[in-house]
């Protein structure tokens, strides 16, 4: 690794920061890509060290979880693995952002439809018997004319309100229906990838208790029950690991101990 | 009545939230849908999600049922289906030879 901090450039497979005033959280986001400074150039670190890649007395760790990333670092298959990468293409192709759609209209109000049609029929029943007895019919034709007129225009307004109503819902239900479909694929996935991690983690379970077994600390009841430092360092024993882990752990009596029993190369912060 | 189903989880826990606080318009609850009373406070209590959260909220308007709402042959074929002694039998197989409406028939008429 080539780690450059303050000025001062670092090379080799151990890099003791104690005297430097570093903050170790920052080296471990500057080697797995999330920061640019410190500089670091080295191999890239492979999903584990989401997991163990700082390691420090008030750490957490998900221990099963590191675990079967540590085994996928070193190659390991399930055979989920198809189902799960499918699933993810499936995901990836969804298209899923809400569609537009056209504004609400107000609807037609029946009544008032009703009420033309009723005046349509009056007017034209007027004009007939106007026309019966031969009086003058200028004003029922008018009187026609318009209401006639008033009731096309609102039944052309009628059916655009329907087609607007209609096309607002069925592109909100093409849209709903993508959403379901990906929560589908989310669920399986998630079911997907909790068993391939089961199945990693049974795989490694004896190689992890040697490493714990291995790695400096309190010796646990069992290998799972172990305090989140010895777990990390039992997993990063057991994990490929061609990029530096930062410690920040007073466990090993060198960094250079530390690089040994972990096969890894190492930066003490 | 109103029908509120979400499809997101902000949406689903500003549902939860809408049916804590206001009960009395809340007439069934389920995972990440309601159904709201039919008043104008239960849909501006709908609205109100909408707005928040678009089409991640749909809600529909939802009728009281009754079987008597429904066609007499729809009805008597139901009930023959549920009376069957094979229970195997699908019911297209089982229309098929009496006297019942065959499945797409039933499929292509609107209530």
């Amino acid at each position: 690794m080539r780690l450059r901090v303050a000025g001062t450039t670092y090379t080799g497979a151990v890099v003791d920061l104690r005297a430097r005033n570093v903050d170790g959280q920052t080296v471990a986001a500057s080697i797995r890509g999330r920061r640019c400074l410190p500089a670091v150039s080295c191999p890239e670190p492979p999903a584990v060290y989401a997991y163990t890649g700082h390691v420090h007395p008030s750490m957490g760790l998900r221990t099963r979880t590191a675990l079967a990333a540590a085994a996928r670092s070193r190659g390991y298959e399930t055979p989920q693995d198809d189902a799960i990468a499918d699933r993810r293409a499936k995901l990836a192709e969804l298209e899923c952002s809400p569609p537009e759609l056209p504004d609400p209209v107000d609807p037609v109000s029946e009544s008032t439809i009703d009420g033309l049609q009723e005046a349509v029929a009056t007017h034209r029943g007027r004009l007939t018997a106007r026309q019966a007895v031969g009086a003058d019919d200028e004003a029922a034709q008018a009187a026609l004319r318009d209401a006639a007129t008033e009731l096309s225009e609102l039944e052309t307004q009628r059916a655009a309100v329907s087609e607007t109503r209609e096309l607002r819902r069925s592109r909100a239900r093409a849209y709903r229906d993508t959403l379901e479909e990906q929560r589908r694929l989310a669920d399986e996935l998630a079911n997907l990838r909790r068993s391939a991690r089961a199945t990693l983690v049974d795989r490694c379970a004896e190689t992890f208790a040697r490493a714990i077994d291995a790695v400096p600390g309190p010796v646990p009841d069992s290998p799972f029950d172990a305090d989140p430092v010895t777990a990390a360092l039992g997993v990063l024993r057991f994990a490929k690991t061609p990029a530096p882990v930062v410690l920040e752990t007073d466990r090993f009596r060198s960094p250079t101990a530390a690089s040994d029993c972990l096969d890894a190369p190492v930066v003490r912060c | 009545m109103l029908l509120v189903v979400t499809y997101s989880r902000p949406a689903r826990r500003d549902l939860r939230n809408v049916c804590r606080a206001h009960e009395a318009c809340v007439v069934r609850q389920f995972g990440r849908a309601a159904l709201f009373s039919g008043t104008e406070f239960g849909a501006f209590q709908a609205l109100r999600l909408h707005e928040k959260h678009g089409l991640d909220v749909q809600i529909e308007h939802v009728e009281p049922f009754e079987p008597t709402d429904v066609p007499k042959h729809v009805r008597k074929a139901a009930k023959r289906y549920e009376a069957r002694e094979e229970p195997a039998t699908p019911y297209e197989r089982f229309a098929s030879g009496r006297d019942l409406p065959d499945p797409d028939q039933l499929r292509g008429v609107d209530l």
